[in-house]
């Protein structure tokens, strides 16, 4: 499918979605195109739409930044992002969805709190695997991967959307990053680990 | 019966120190760099998941989480946003990172300038006094037990492993022996080890300390490094060096300021910081310093006030003179201002 009719698809889907969900705050019009894949709630759709609901500000700023200066490569986020003309408007629709609440987890796991953990991808998460110089994942982003500042939040993120973005910094469809350092660290990840850590994070509650 | 001597002469050993303690003038000794071993002589800790389901065994899993998340000890030992996992990466197994198995088998060092000596656990004091700007636990508290009975653990479970006797479990020795260190007359090491590694060679294991870089070519320039640190550090360290925080924890540590290591603390030397910084900053190693930029950073970092010293008696001049004749800042001038003279306040703890 053309990506212009796709794109006109998902605006009228997103004008249906409005019509059917007034209980939600009123995006800024120029959220208006994002809503239709990310929801009124911001939370997303598996396999088509990360969560960015309680992202960041920050954060969402610069990723959509990267999406129009070509550092993240996605044919529909990129042309998506080019329909915010000027800063103000990436400002104000990040702001947005920043301030909607990402559902919330009980049980926040900090590193330290188990010793002995045998599920390889909580292994990794919590104590990294230092032969591949790999640190813990919650040093950056948080206990239970709920984020920290710019580090974005990973738990109870669509597990499709993860996996895909640990294989895009492998193969530099996603940079960006400052130092380098999720590129370099997901470049010691083997599919089997993506895998495992996209099932762990999505399914945190 | 052979244990129980042991246990008696520990606790002899014990006492002997803590008469000592009065005259001993600084705990703070630079702490020791050495020129970079190669990679296959490090000792490799064994995985956490081999720590027994004992008493013992408990003792370690706590010393392992106070080590990482040393913040349930904040207001009673720990007085700053600070972890010893900060300095001493993967849990202080890491080599070239201040590994704990390194020194636990350096302690008791005996200082000849003094004719005294520290245990290891008189070290771990120190560091909750310098590092975590807090109040040190007693030697025979359960979180300095715990601490110790870890590096005791990833040391021997190292030793073993090495020597080819990674059937034999790590065995299990009291508090007293473990909390004197690696490298006590009376520290029981298995034949072969005791053998290979006596004891004037235990406090050399290779990977031990932070290590050494050459002097650099150009004197560090606190300059030169706020460039490095913007460009570099920042970003996960903050533009004012307070680290990053969310919801109460303090993922990334601050380097500077109230919730800093204090003046006392051995990353406020230079020389220290550069060596560390150069060998295990950034977190996953995706950039390389030069080892002129670490130099550099490391007097920008060290270049800013911090909490004050906790020897600091109200003579700055004095306390320069007698514990700060090295590669620091305190009592000096940086843009106009004598670093110390704001310090921030010490053993912040309850």
């Amino acid at each position: 499918m053309p990506i212009k009719k796709f794109i006109h698809r998902l605006i009228g889907f997103s004008a249906l979605l409005l019509s059917a969900t007034p209980a939600f705050a009123t995006p800024p019009p120029a959220a208006m195109v994002c809503v239709s894949c990310h929801g009124m709630n911001g939370l997303g759709n598996p396999n088509l739409a990360p969560m960015i609901a309680g992202m960041d500000e920050n954060y969402l700023v610069e990723q959509i930044n990267n999406f129009k200066n070509g550092q993240r490569k996605n044919p529909l986020m990129t042309s998506m992002a080019m329909t915010l003309p000027t800063p103000e408007a990436v400002q104000q629709v990040s702001a947005f969805f920043a301030a909607l609440p990402a559902p919330a987890i009980s049980n926040i796991e900090k590193r330290g709190d188990n010793v002995i953990i045998t599920d390889p991808a909580q292994k990794l998460i919590y104590q990294g695997d230092w032969d591949r110089n790999i640190p813990a994942c919650a040093t950056c982003h948080g206990p239970s991967g709920l984020g920290v500042d710019h580090f974005p939040r990973l738990a109870s993120q669509h597990a499709d959307y993860i996996s895909q973005q640990l294989t895009a910094w492998q193969t530099k469809q996603r940079s960006g990053d400052h130092n380098n350092v999720m590129a370099t660290i997901a470049q010691q990840l083997t599919a089997t680990e993506i895998q495992q850590l996209a099932q762990y994070f999505a399914t945190m509650k | 019966m052979k244990k129980l001597s042991l246990i008696i002469s520990a606790g002899l050993l014990f006492t002997t120190f803590a008469n000592a303690e009065a005259n001993l003038p600084d705990r703070q000794t630079e702490l020791p760099a050495h020129a970079k071993a190669a990679s296959s002589e490090y000792l490799v800790p064994r995985d956490l998941a081999t720590i027994p389901n004992t008493e013992f065994g408990n003792k370690i899993k706590l010393g392992y989480s106070l080590f990482v998340n040393s913040q349930p000890m904040r207001g009673q030992y720990v007085g700053n946003e600070q972890n010893c996992a900060n300095c001493h990466m993967q849990a202080g197994m890491k080599a070239n990172s201040a590994p704990l198995w390194g020194a636990f088998m350096s302690y008791p060092a005996y200082r000849k300038k003094n004719d005294k000596v520290n245990t290891y656990a008189e070290r771990i004091q120190g560091c909750f006094k310098y590092s975590m700007n807090g109040v040190a636990p007693a030697v025979d508290s359960p979180e300095l037990v715990a601490l110790t009975a870890y590096s005791y653990w990833l040391a021997m479970g190292g030793l073993l492993d090495k020597y080819d006797m990674q059937s034999t479990p790590t065995p299990e020795m009291s508090d007293a022996v473990v909390q004197l260190g690696g490298k006590a007359d009376s520290f029981v090491l298995p034949e072969k080890i005791a053998a290979a590694l006596p004891i004037e060679q235990r406090n050399k294991l290779a990977g031990r300390g932070y290590p050494k870089l050459a002097k650099p070519a150009e004197t560090p320039s606190i300059a030169r490094g706020e460039m490095v640190y913007k460009q570099t550090c920042a970003n996960c360290h903050g533009d004012n060096g307070q680290g990053l925080k969310q919801d109460g924890v303090q993922s990334f540590p601050p380097l500077w300021g109230k919730d800093a290591f204090n003046w006392g603390a051995g990353m406020h030397r230079i020389n220290t910081a550069a060596y560390f910084i150069y060998e295990n900053m950034p977190l996953g190693k995706s950039v390389q310093l030069s080892k002129q930029q670490a130099w550099d950073v490391a007097a920008f970092m060290n270049s800013h006030e911090r909490p004050q010293d906790p020897r600091f008696s109200g003579d700055l001049k004095a306390n320069q003179e007698q514990y700060h004749n090295h590669q620091g800042y305190y009592g000096k001038s940086v843009n106009g201002k004598v670093l110390g003279v704001h310090a921030f306040p010490v053993k912040t703890v309850n």
